[in-house]
């Protein structure tokens, strides 16, 4: 699953590259970004000048292949900065690349053909037309680009089989459940062939079950299509289930971004020591993240392999309890590293430990 | 020496000079001669001050001009730009006429049973509602068995062509408000003021541009009256569709035209199909009045009966207006259902 490609991350080619982003809303953005260049934060800016701070220095690059997770509460500007790479909603400065061209410069038909053909989106209220098939729906896109209709049904119908909604191409979205909808919502992505996919909080009204179901179904389409996935959510086990590359906003600024394993290990602020704080850690961490890389000699203690990208839920089941059970790491069949039980207990415990768990017990 | 209670206010203006210079001794109102005979400067007490209107200030003042000329000078600028109006309106507005008198010599001329066949088989289409169209069938046949069918498909023409019209025109109003709101500003006032005019108001200025014989001056008044729910239901219709598919739309490329068509008009639907059942029973309300203007149909009957004292020949008329008002909403709403049914969600 994710784990083909987090191994990479570092070595991604960035497909998009956002830079110096700011927005700011209100009847003055120009004069807004003078006094949030001066230092005035959020709230003083509403008080005093009556502008909203949308975003502020936003610096992220997108890899290409990867899923990169742009995470943060309500209200911290998540959906406005997915909103700006296909400039649904118009930046007050900075630059959007995509593949090295700044986005801003298009004309309106340059930027129509980029919704077109090289961005598709899902969005979390679904957003179908509810007028029109499952199967139009699905090859809304095609349409939109003005091919040919037999094409368009060709493929309609392989992307649907392959998000699992056979049988229902006839049926109307309102005829579906939520997560069969936010299904044909992925088709309906899929099939515009778009290498770059925006996804806004889209699993995010659905109930958990379907939700992890559609996790899964996401990272395994990830798995053989590599598209550039651009996903939003404020949901932190799903976004360290997903990611790449995380991206934390708070209040319209990015507090911090990379690994998700790292940041998991390694929170930069209170405010993500808090966040993380919930976590489950032994079913997120893996074992790379956190073994002894290879000395010379193999340790003697060492009795049982381990794959690097490994959970260390599996390996607390795996060693039954005993704590002084250590294994040797294997990553692709050669040994890389050893991981002892008392490293796999001490992390899991946060850097500072969380008593709120408790309370209820 | 007069009766004028305000000849303290010109003095004082030192406009004495600009009245008199207006003045003329010519027709003298019989207020005035009674005044001269009673011979005096009757001072006015506080008790019975006039208010100062134009007929008022003009005992004081003659050059202050009375309503009456007021009145009169309005309609002879109406009389003035008359002529060169009537040389942009009359051609644009003589296919009006034509339609009006095909429709109507189409409907009176086509047999009974086949234009009544017709109708069923359209109402059918319409709604796909059996009920209703036993109900219309039944409606037309004891309107036909009290003679009253000729007038009621004379009525049924003119709304059938003012409808298709108001639709025409109205609809793309519509479309122009909901995409801009400074038109949206300008326009709405226009239709407050077609809607709460009073109907034989806006009669009046059509009847000096058009000859009262010209099926076009009903025309006019009946569009008029019926175009402002399509135009408004329209408006509204497409401002509240679904905002999320409009960004879906937006997101995947959509031209605006690819929008207006393929999702804003599919999804306003109901609404406009909503205004439409109101434009059709609005073009019924006038369609009546307007046989003051020579329009034909049961509105002429009800006339009769008024001017008539025909009590019965009123009655009956108002009777096959009412259920012919029935028939027009029960089908267009039947139609409505069948379009909101298709796009429930």
């Amino acid at each position: 699953m994710a784990q083909d490609n987090t191994s990479q991350i570092a070595k991604a080619p960035a497909k998009v590259v956002i830079r110096d982003l700011f927005k700011i809303f209100g009847s003055n953005p120009k004069k807004g970004l003078q006094q949030v260049m001066n230092g005035v934060d959020k709230s003083d800016l509403l008080e005093n000048y009556g502008q909203v701070l949308g975003l502020r220095d936003i610096n992220v690059e997108i890899g290409e292949g990867h899923i990169t997770v742009i995470m943060g509460l309500s209200g911290s500007g998540k959906s406005t900065l997915i909103r700006h790479l296909n400039r649904l909603i118009e930046p007050t400065a900075g630059e959007i690349l995509v593949d090295g061209i700044d986005v801003m410069s298009y004309s309106k038909k340059q930027l129509r053909h980029l919704r077109q053909s090289q961005m598709s989106m899902v969005f979390q209220k679904f957003a179908l037309l509810p007028h029109r098939t499952v199967l139009q729906n699905a090859g809304m896109a095609m349409r939109i680009r003005g091919e040919e209709e037999d094409a368009i049904e060709v493929e309609a119908y392989k992307w649907l089989e392959r998000v699992g909604l056979q049988g229902v191409e006839n049926q109307y979205p309102h005829q579906l459940s939520g997560g069969m909808q936010q299904r044909v919502g992925i088709a309906r992505a899929l099939t515009s062939n778009a290498p770059i996919m925006l996804m806004d909080e889209a699993f995010s009204a659905l109930d958990p079950l379907i939700r992890t179901d559609m996790q899964n179904l996401l990272l395994e389409l990830q798995k053989d299509l590599h598209k550039t996935i651009v996903f939003i959510t404020h949901d932190l086990d799903e976004a360290l289930k997903i990611a790449d590359h995380l991206v934390i906003l708070k209040d319209g600024h990015t507090v911090q971004q990379g690994e998700p394993q790292d940041i998991l290990l390694n929170p930069k602020d209170p405010y993500i020591e808090d966040f993380v704080g919930d976590i489950n850690r032994a079913r997120v961490l893996r074992v790379r993240s956190i073994m002894q890389p290879l000395r010379d000699d193999l340790p003697a203690s060492t009795n049982d392999h381990v794959d690097h990208d490994d959970t260390l839920e599996s390996i607390i089941a795996r060693s039954d309890g005993d704590i002084a059970h250590a294994y040797v790491v294997i990553k692709d069949g050669v040994p890389v590293g050893t991981i002892d039980m008392t490293a796999v207990l001490k992390s899991l415990v946060p850097r500072v430990a969380s008593d709120s768990g408790a309370r209820n017990y | 020496m007069s009766l004028a209670a305000y000849d303290w206010f010109f003095d004082l203006a030192g406009l004495r000079e600009w009245c008199n210079a207006e003045k003329s001794e010519g027709t003298l109102s019989m207020a005035d001669l009674l005044a001269k005979a009673q011979g005096g400067a009757l001072e006015t007490s506080w008790w019975e001050i006039p208010f100062p209107s134009l007929d008022t200030l003009n005992k004081s003042c003659d050059a202050v001009i009375r309503t009456r000329d007021f009145t009169a000078s309005i309609e002879q600028a109406f009389i003035g730009v008359k002529d060169k109006l009537k040389v942009v309106l009359d051609p644009l507005t003589q296919p009006l006429s034509w339609m009006l008198d095909g429709a109507l010599s189409l409907f009176v001329n086509t047999p009974w049973w086949l234009l009544i066949s017709l109708l069923l088989i359209g109402t059918f289409f319409a709604s796909r509602n059996v009920l209703v169209t036993i109900f219309v069938a039944l409606s037309f046949f004891l309107l036909a068995f009290i003679d009253h069918y000729t007038y009621a498909v004379q009525t049924l023409s003119i709304i059938f062509v003012c409808t298709i019209l108001s639709v025409i025109i109205g609809v793309p109003i519509g479309i122009a408000m909901s995409k801009s709101n400074a038109f949206q500003r300008f326009t709405i006032p226009i239709l407050d003021m077609l809607q709460t005019l009073p109907s034989f108001v806006y009669l009046i200025p059509l009847i000096f541009l058009f000859s009262v014989t010209e099926s076009k001056l009903y025309g006019i008044a009946i569009i008029m009256y019926a175009i402002v729910p399509v135009v408004r239901l329209t408006d509204l219709g497409i401002r509240l569709v679904d905002k999320d598919v409009i960004e879906a739309a937006n997101a995947f490329g959509m031209t605006s035209r690819q929008k207006l068509f393929g999702v804003e008009i599919p999804l306003a639907l109901p609404n406009i199909m909503a205004g439409v059942n109101q434009t059709i029973m609005m073009a019924l309300a006038m369609v009546v009045i307007a046989s003051l203007v020579s329009a034909p149909g049961l509105g002429t009957l009800v006339l009769r009966g008024i001017r008539n004292l025909e009590l019965g020949v009123g009655l009956v008329s108002g009777f096959a207006i009412v259920l012919l008002a029935v028939v027009l909403d029960r089908v267009s709403k039947a139609s409505l259902a069948r379009i909101n049914t298709a796009h429930s969600h």
